[in-house]
């Protein structure tokens, strides 16, 4: 202790040191006060790291279930567009009815 | 599927087959600009999100002045899920001005607007009118010192307009300055007043759609061009633009969550470099280029006037365009369109960066 006494005495001997001594105690004080007055945001996410995966691997999983879906109304529409093509999709009028 | 005792216990009470051979017999012209055609769909896919989106919000939502903000961040914080169905409806309603926009825009340049389509345009117009009154209005009711203060210049801004200003400012207040009866009145704006006009003015303007058909661009109107049925082939191709649509929107409301700031304190000084909504900017960067003061007059006044003049000009566009109307060809008001279409993109991209 008497050494880091010795060191700080000799330190004070420059005119820097003993002005920016004074600058970070009142950097310190002024960055107490802007830490302790900033209002916390507001958590608008999942803030747990678990939650937050469960979220991603959901939206992840709803593309696929999106991107499936459409590749089946594709192939209903092409189905349905082959059909049109033959002309199988009108009402035969001269069709027989059936009791 | 197939249930026949329902289809006869249907066409016992109604014209079933009538309503069947309606819909089949509803057909949708193919050219190379059909993909604006959906582009109204998409919106109102969205609109139907965002009723489904507000009435789950409206069951937790309180419109008081004190627990209002609290009442949302209980919703974000505490519900399940509270979250991505705030998220959901913020996007939903961003999305939906974007579509509500492009599809203005597509009338406008392929002047689907000429006659005898002059009441879809005047509908769409009024409905646009309404959906931006929508977000504002939607935009209050967080309470935060951004809302607060973005609330207060829009109104102020109207309060700017001759003779009838200080009406509209008040009307929309509920008073001298924006307080608790103007969240109250923006909320019942937002849930009632506004859900029932625009829900009218869409059934209007599809029917008016179905009344008219599906306008065709006039360089293609001579062409011999193909039809496809409106059901199933247009209703299955909307499906499947209403799904990725769908899929946008969940992946921005997952990824970029709304914020919500500072509770709105009405005696503190407004936050810097406050900005309105994205679809307010061309206007306030409009009333920028304006000085303060004109000949003596109030700058902001004469800014008001000129700039309810372009949106007068732009509504009317379909009574004016008399070339269009007789099926000619007309560039002066393609290059009007043009004008009005870079004019509102460049503003919004200046008051968006600076």
């Amino acid at each position: 202790m008497r050494r880091v006494g010795i060191f700080g005495k000799k330190l004070n001997r420059f005119r820097l040191v003993r002005f920016g001594r004074w600058i970070l105690a009142t950097a310190l004080v002024w960055l107490n006060a802007a830490v302790s007055l900033a209002a916390e945001p507001v958590a608008v996410f999942p803030e747990v790291p678990y939650d937050a995966f469960i979220v991603y691997e959901s939206l992840a999983v709803f593309w696929i279930f999106i991107i499936g879906l459409i590749v089946i109304i594709r192939m209903k529409l092409r189905e349905i567009e082959r059909t049109q093509r033959l002309g199988a999709d009108e009402e035969d009028p001269n069709a027989p009815l059936l009791q | 599927m197939n249930c026949p005792r329902l289809k006869d216990w249907l066409d016992e009470r109604y014209d079933w087959g009538g309503i069947k051979s309606l819909v089949k017999g509803k057909l949708v012209p193919q050219h190379r600009y059909d993909l604006w055609y959906y582009t109204g769909g998409i919106t109102l896919f969205l609109f139907i999100l965002q009723i489904l989106t507000g009435m789950l919000m409206a069951l937790y939502y309180i419109p008081h002045v004190n627990f209002a903000y609290e009442s949302i961040i209980e919703i974000v914080t505490k519900l399940n899920m509270g979250w991505f169905f705030r998220s959901l409806h913020h996007w939903g309603s961003q999305l939906a001005i974007v579509f509500l926009f492009i599809h203005l825009f597509g009338t406008l340049l392929l002047k689907s607007y000429r006659k005898p389509r002059e009441f879809l345009w005047v509908t769409g117009f009024i409905l646009l009118g309404l959906s931006i009154f929508f977000g504002l209005s939607g935009y209050l009711l967080l309470w935060d010192e951004r809302a607060f203060a973005a609330v207060r210049v829009a109104t102020g801004g109207a309060g700017a307009f001759p003779v009838i200003g200080g009406f509209i400012k008040a009307f929309l207040r509920g008073g001298v300055d924006v307080t608790g009866d103007t969240l109250l009145r923006f909320y019942a704006f937002h849930v009632a007043i506004l859900p029932i006009l625009v829900l009218a003015l869409i059934g209007l303007h599809l029917l008016l759609v179905q009344y008219h058909g599906m306008s065709v661009p006039l360089s293609l109107e001579k062409e011999n061009r193909r039809e496809e049925p409106f059901f199933p082939n247009v209703f299955y191709k909307d499906l499947m633009i209403w799904l990725v649509v769908l899929g946008v929107l969940v992946t921005l409301a997952v990824l970029l969550p709304p914020e919500i700031g500072v509770k709105a304190d009405p005696l503190a000084p407004p936050p810097e470099n406050i900005k309105p909504e994205w679809y307010f900017l061309f206007l306030l960067e409009t009333l920028k280029l304006f000085p303060g003061s004109i000949l003596g007059l109030n700058g902001e006044t004469i800014a008001i006037v000129v700039v309810s003049c372009g949106i007068l000009f732009f509504f009317l566009i379909p009574f004016l365009d008399r070339r269009s109307a007789r099926g000619e060809r007309s560039p002066l008001f393609t290059w009007i369109s043009v004008i009005y279409l870079v004019y509102f993109l460049v503003m919004t991209a200046v008051g968006f960066f600076s």
